[in-house]
């Protein structure tokens, strides 16, 4: 009897799921892979972070490769000579489990990469970035892109509202949702590592606001020099960031009471006290 | 759809995309009946007569902190792109944001007397029901989750505006796409839950006295309640 209320629940909430079409467990594949996949590989376009994936059914079986792709931290942790191998190529840089991945969509980028890597150009062979050199002016473009004094074209929000850089020198710093980009340059390997990441940002939080409102073109390589010019500084970071909003907020808290203080100060003083006074006066006059 | 999900991916989903529809849902049915059935239990149940000092620095901070911050929300969910636009310039972004953290922290100082004034003051501590302890209780819990995003996760102004409110906007068209909020961190994510929390219990609290604020009070003539008689005789009297 529980069993089955059990799974009358069960059923209710997949038709409610179903209705509302959650996005998170039904993206087309070669989207996924361009969300999930192309920061850190190519198809035919040389290493990134990641190998280039170009013919990878033929460097290793495909039951692998699917074990792999649903989880690369458990091969890993098993201590798979193949995928420490791998490890090792990407400078340390490990491989995580894509959200909402599974079997069938596991299969189906596999053949997706073959079928790319027959093409003479993938639409995966990296970067449509030019190759033209990073310029002065570039660091100092990137830098109103990041704090967002430059609006992103697309209608992204700017990086400030959620990342820091040690050379930033407002008064409250950077966000702190997410990480400290000071050497974002160098996690990521170098400008094209970098451009892959931006082009389609995979990191959860932002992907699906930047699917929505990508960087174009013209804004990648500014940010490129810029995030490039911080992490050659290597500025350390300050601690008084956080202590300096707080002490912001403190501040304007005493300031706030004390004026609260002040405009009812007549408050008691001028109506209650003064009833409460009659009142007692007139309470202890008639025992 | 949802092979290999885990208990995990169920439990967001439950959080992000179900419970919101159960407190609205409610949220409408409860505050309709509750006003159609019984309109005058649309109150705040006012305790200042019984204390009035501590009372003052509990409902005056808080009153003025909780607007500021929930029109600071509401800003949020409607203009997203005009909020994203204001905080371009990063002193503007940073007095956005200390406004708001001065806010939850007068908020936070006005629940904290509230609090003292229910336990210690032996007349409101005699008014105060189990679902009032509970009301302040989410409260306490959201004002506090609320300001450790503040400090923690900043700029929270800026990712409302990029990540909850296309989130929010979402579960209003009906199509709740939860990837905009999965990722965000665990204070962020119970901050989120205490809100539909509240929305759910809002019409079975004194909460409702929001939906009937008695705007003439901003400009009518103050008046005055006052008593010429023996309080503590009437209250001895048999036939009370």
């Amino acid at each position: 009897m529980a069993l089955k209320n059990h799974s009358g629940i069960l059923f209710k909430v997949s038709i409610i799921v179903a209705l509302f079409h959650i996005p998170l467990f039904s993206q087309d594949v070669v989207q996924y892979f361009k969300t999930n996949c192309a920061s850190c590989h190519t198809i035919g376009g040389g290493r990134l972070t990641g190998p280039d994936l170009k013919n990878v059914t033929q460097r290793q079986s495909r039951e692998w490769l699917v074990k792999w792709i649903l989880d690369p931290e458990g091969i890993l942790n098993s201590g798979d000579p193949y995928a420490l191998k791998l490890q090792k190529e990407s400078r340390g840089a490990i491989m995580r489990r894509t959200p909402g991945i599974n079997q069938d969509l596991a299969n189906a980028l596999l053949n997706l990469i073959d079928e790319e890597s027959k093409k003479e150009k993938s639409q995966f062979a990296g970067t449509r970035l030019s190759d033209r050199p990073l310029l002065p002016g570039d660091i100092e473009e990137g830098r109103k892109l990041f704090t967002g004094q430059k609006a992103l074209i697309n209608g992204g929000p700017s990086c400030i509202g959620c990342h820091h850089v040690n050379s930033f020198n407002g008064i409250l710093g950077g966000g702190r949702l997410g990480p400290n980009l000071t050497r974002a340059y160098a996690r990521l390997q170098g400008r094209k590592g970098l451009s892959a990441w931006l082009i389609a940002p995979p990191g959860l939080t932002m992907s699906p606001v930047f699917k929505e409102h990508p960087l174009d073109e013209k804004e990648i390589l500014p940010l490129v020099a810029f995030l490039k010019n911080e992490t050659e500084k290597d500025a350390p970071q300050s601690s008084a960031l956080m202590i300096n909003f707080i002490l912001f907020g403190l501040g304007g808290v005493v300031v706030l009471l004390v004026l609260f203080d002040l405009i009812w100060s007549r408050r008691f003083k001028g109506v209650r006290q003064a009833l409460l006074k009659e009142s007692k006066q007139i309470f202890y006059s008639k025992r | 759809m949802m092979q290999n999900a885990t208990l995990f991916d169920y439990f967001n989903l439950f959080w992000f995309a179900i419970l919101p529809y159960i407190a609205l849902f409610t949220f409408f049915l409860i505050t309709i009946q509750r006003y159609t059935k019984t309109g005058y239990s649309y109150s705040s149940l006012s305790s200042q007569f019984l204390e009035n000092k501590i009372h003052f620095w509990g409902l005056v901070p808080f009153h003025y902190g909780i607007i500021l911050i929930l029109i600071g929300h509401f800003i949020g969910f409607l203009i997203p792109k005009q909020v994203l636009i204001w905080n371009s310039n990063p002193l503007r972004l940073y007095v956005i944001e200390v406004t708001a953290f001065i806010g939850g922290l007068f908020t936070l100082i006005g629940l904290v007397n509230i609090f003292i004034r229910r336990l210690t003051d032996a007349r409101a501590k005699v008014v105060t029901s189990n679902i009032d302890w509970i009301v302040l209780s989410i409260l306490l819990f959201q004002i506090v989750t609320g300001l450790l995003v503040a400090i923690f996760n900043s700029w929270g102004t800026q990712w409302f505006a990029a990540s909850v409110a296309p989130y929010l906007w979402s579960v209003l068209k009906f199509n709740p796409n939860i990837a905009f909020v999965t990722p965000l961190p665990l204070t962020a994510k119970l901050h989120i839950i205490g809100a539909y929390t509240i929305v759910l219990l809002f019409p079975f609290t004194r909460l409702v006295h929001m939906l009937v604020i008695p705007n003439p009070y901003l400009w009518r003539k103050p008046q005055l309640v006052r008593w010429y008689w023996n309080r503590k005789k009437i209250r001895t009297q048999k036939s009370i």
